[in-house]
């Protein structure tokens, strides 16, 4: 890779030179090593058992340990869950080995689940027992009320019977009699408790099964019992069901059985049923006090876990994260010690030799860890060391793509032309204020929510918090030029420029107005708001400004190819990319563009648009009254033939020069350099695995570079008309902002009523913020986005690197935050 | 003020940030560098954007037709 030459080094500008390396570590020391270099965070470990699948790794087990002592913190914090508690961040605590945290965690967890089903048992015993409870009170109530009337009814029946025995044979009477006394069948009964919801079908079961031979009494409980199976609240009635025999008991109970009703013994007996009341009550009100004690047992239990949680927590993904990595390690039997390789940036050595010299140390090894940097032609990860300024701009671009191993960044650009841009198509300084009093107090907030876990879009709006702060900033600034607050002109740097033609000001409304002093000095001139002409110059204005911002953005995007060119040493692509690229695009759209500065500085009406297509129709026609300039006519076909000229430039030197040097390349190989004794065997192998033989073929080089070609010069049209969105969403801003205030705000304070003045001002703000604020923003962020990453970066970026993602814990415990 | 002077004056501006930046945040070579190219480039897009608008009213084509009723 070549050097930057002559020019000195930027920050962010290219990736940070990054090396490959190699630790070989005794085994004592293994554990301590990757810790600290997980506390370091700068070494991104290659997996050099790629091959092997996760079960036959040497750490396996140990894996294994760790995750089964995850599942065990998992189960803790269902349990803490429970409780209602919260874990507490606290990072201090006696430090504690994994093998004493096993045990601990073990012990833990058995005292839990058996607390858990004791508990269960108690809950269950004491809903048995409270129904109980509810069916003697409830079924002695049948009894009472039946009996009560069959007493009645007896009584009633006697004196009857007493009546018509005087008048009947005694012979009929006495088998009467007899017949009463077969027929006292002895009845059983099963009394309990039925969901109310199943009690209608309870009941045409029973009757349907014995054929309507029993009797079923029901009685609804008014409040909600926990079932102490489900233990969960259910309606439920009070049943008691008479039956004569064996086998309708049998079905009976089946039936009960199939209907999850609960069967409780019962006595007819009122003594006895009021002892078995007193005994439940007292029997409860045990279970009671013991299912408190236990519960106030099981919360202190999970209570001193919840202390402890984070940091356990916290030690268990270490350790896992640790012996992943060391899985990744080959393991060099014969010589005692695991060997790491891996990506490492060039600033990095000494604090990684540090950390393997104190890992050293720490574990009383006798041997030290060797570090020692390897040589490869594998494409290195891109790092860009950044800020928490500057990380936010990194991120969106490379949301696109990441930048190529010491590629230019547009990230360093992107910092001030993004916001820009975005400020080019939101510009009202009212609007900026508010979004700029709205991040500052997220940045000013900055540790409290940093450590909180926030919502998805809170989330996003609080990492891009430098970005709209930025994006604010610049809003202001244009929202001065524009000269809109909240819609509203104002005269803020000197007078206006346009005055009657006389003092009566009759034509003001017809002709218009004339200018009579010098140019407003800073902005747009604020007589234009709510003219009948205001449109057609903002428009014009605004087209042309999109115009000349775009072609200077596109500007850029080439010359940053240029200096990735001569970054890499490629001779080829500046010649027959970089200056054919320039030629084509400057003398069409620069020249526009400089058309469009000599018009508005000589106030000429030439027709820009007659001028520029009659360029290509007609390059050899007489210019008339569309002359700018002197000279123009052959300015005009020069620049033509030099845009014709670039595009053949572009499309056929480059692949046959590509394909002269691989001829060259290639030409040498039977040559090769011996190899140096020095190297062992691996790194060998490493590099002739590099060293490919590259293959060309001339026709997709060739096929690549049309593409290449095509995609530009058809690409420098749409591109610079694509920058015309700069003029339309500047344009929707302002009239959504200017009907808001005048439709809604004006309507309100025209109508002399403070309650409609109140509610148009509570419809104005959430006009503003709804729409303004938030959509608006949304929409140019998008697309300032789009045209950094389209019109921008197709110029010069390639993206197409791979992140360094260094081994460290801070990063592991954020990811395993989900 | 005419567009040469106000020209000058964004340059003094720039001129007066960078310094302000490298008296604040002196971090090294490579990080001056950065902050220099960062305020270069805010102040030539700020200049840019204002030489436009300026530009574009010194010899107007259109001039405001008030509306009625103003």
């Amino acid at each position: 890779m070549g050097e930057g030459g002559s020019l000195p080094t930027m920050d962010l500008m290219r990736s940070e030179p990054m090396q490959l390396a190699r630790i070989i570590i005794p085994m004592e020391s293994a554990h301590r090593t990757i810790s600290y270099l997980g506390d370091l965070g700068l070494f991104q470990f290659k997996d050099l058992n790629s091959g092997k699948s996760p079960f036959q790794r040497t750490f396996a087990t140990q894996i294994k340990r760790c995750g089964e002592m995850a599942r065990k913190l998992r189960f803790f914090k269902v349990q803490m869950m429970k409780a209602g508690l919260l874990t507490l961040r606290s990072a201090y605590g006696s430090e504690i080995s994994l093998d004493e945290l096993e045990v601990k965690l073990g012990e833990l967890e058995a005292e839990l689940i058996e607390m858990n089903t004791n508990t269960e048992k108690l809950q269950r015993a004491y809903n048995e027992l409270l129904e109980y409870k509810l069916v003697l009170q409830k079924a002695g109530d049948f009894f009472h009320h039946a009996q009560s009337s069959a007493t009645a009814q007896q009584r009633e029946s006697e004196e009857h019977h007493l009546v018509e025995g005087s008048m009947d044979s005694p012979l009929l009477l006495e088998q009467e009699m007899t017949t009463d006394i077969s027929k006292q069948v002895k009845l059983g009964y099963v009394s309990g408790l039925v969901p109310r919801d199943k009690s209608m079908a309870f009941e045409r079961i029973l009757f349907r099964t014995t054929r309507g031979n029993v009797f079923l009494k029901q009685n609804v409980v008014e409040e909600h019992v926990v079932d102490p199976v489900q233990g969960e609240k259910v309606e439920k009635n009070v049943f008691v069901v008479f039956y004569s025999g064996e086998r309708a008991k049998n079905k009976v109970l089946k039936i009960c059985d199939a209907f999850g009703a609960n069967r409780y013994p019962f006595t007819d007996d009122i003594g006895k049923r009021y002892q078995m009341i007193t005994e439940v009550s007292g029997k409860l009100s045990e279970l009671k006090t013991t299912i408190d004690v236990g519960t106030l047992h099981w919360s202190s239990a999970v209570q001193a876990i919840a202390n402890q949680f984070e940091q356990w927590n916290n030690l268990v993904k270490k350790e896992k994260s640790i012996y992943h990595t060391l899985n990744a390690l080959s393991f060099d039997v014969t010589k005692k010690c695991l060997v790491a390789e891996g990506w490492c940036p060039v600033f990095a050595t000494t604090q990684i030799q540090k950390a393997l010299q104190r890992a050293t140390v720490d574990s009383n090894s006798q041997v030290g860890a060797i570090f020692e940097v390897l040589h490869t032609k594998e494409s290195p990860p891109t790092y860009f060391r950044t800020n928490k300024f500057t990380s936010a701009f990194q991120e969106i671009v490379d949301a696109y793509g990441v930048a190529k191993y010491q590629e230019a960044n547009p990230g360093l650009f992107t910092i001030v032309t993004f916001p820009f841009l975005f400020a080019v198509m939101f510009g009202d300084w009212g609007h900026g204020i508010c979004l700029f009093l709205a991040t500052l107090f997220l940045i000013l907030r900055e540790k409290k929510y940093s450590s909180q876990k926030l919502g998805d879009i809170m989330e996003m709006a609080f990492g891009g918090r430098y970005v709209i702060i930025m994006m604010s900033i610049f809003s202001i600034y244009t929202g001065f030029i524009y000269n809109e607050f909240f819609s509203v002109p104002f005269e803020l740097f000197g007078r206006s420029a346009y005055d009657c033609r006389d003092p009566s000001c009759r034509d003001a409304t017809t002709i218009g107005m004339i200018k009579v002093r010098e140019t407003y000095p800073f902005g747009v001139d604020p007589i234009w708001h709510g003219t009948r002409s205001e449109l057609p110059f903002l428009n014009s204005l605004k087209m042309k400004m999109s115009i000349l911002l775009g072609v200077a953005q596109m500007n850029l995007g080439i010359v940053l190819s240029y200096f990735n060119a001569k970054f890499f040493q490629n001779d080829i692509n500046i010649w027959y990319q970089f200056i054919p690229q320039m030629i084509f695009l400057n003398s069409l759209f620069g020249y526009l563009s400089l058309l469009i500065i000599v018009k508005w500085c000589t106030g000429s009406q030439a027709d820009l648009y007659h001028v520029m297509i009659y360029m290509f129709l007609s390059p050899t026609d007489d210019l008339g009254e569309n002359q700018l300039f002197w000279g123009q006519k052959y300015l005009q076909i020069l620049l033509l033939l030099l845009a014709l000229v670039a595009v053949p430039w572009m499309l056929i030197p480059k692949p046959i020069l590509l394909k002269k040097q691989h001829e060259e390349r290639h030409r040498g190989q039977a040559y090769a350099p011996l190899q140096s004794l020095d190297e062992n065997i691996d790194s060998d192998s490493e590099y002739k695995s590099h060293d490919g033989h590259e293959e060309f073929e001339f026709s997709e080089v060739l096929v690549h570079q049309l593409i290449h070609t095509i995609e530009f010069v058809l690409g420098s049209v749409s591109n610079t008309a694509s920058y015309l969105r700069l003029w339309a969403l500047s344009l929707a801003h302002s009239e959504l902002s200017s009907v808001f205030y005048e439709k809604v705000l004006l309507l309100a304070w025209g109508f002399d009523n403070v309650v409609i003045l109140v509610i148009g001002i509570i419809v104005f703000i959430f006009a503003t913020v709804g729409v303004l604020l938030v959509m608006e923003t949304l929409s140019a962020f998008l697309h300032a986005l789009r045209l950094h990453w389209v019109e921008f970066q197709n110029k010069f970026y390639e993206g197409d690197g791979y992140k360094f993602s260094p081994f460290s814990f801070a990063l592991v415990s954020e990811e395993e935050e989900d | 003020m005419g567009f040469f002077v106000t020209t000058l004056t964004f340059i003094v501006i720039g001129i007066i940030a960078c310094l302000c930046t490298r008296v604040c945040c002196n971090k090294g070579p490579s990080a001056n560098l950065f902050h220099l190219t960062l305020v270069i480039t805010a102040t030539v897009c700020c200049w840019m954007m204002w030489a436009i608008v300026y530009l574009a009213q010194m010899n107007p084509l259109i001039v405001p037709i008030l509306s009625e009723g103003e």
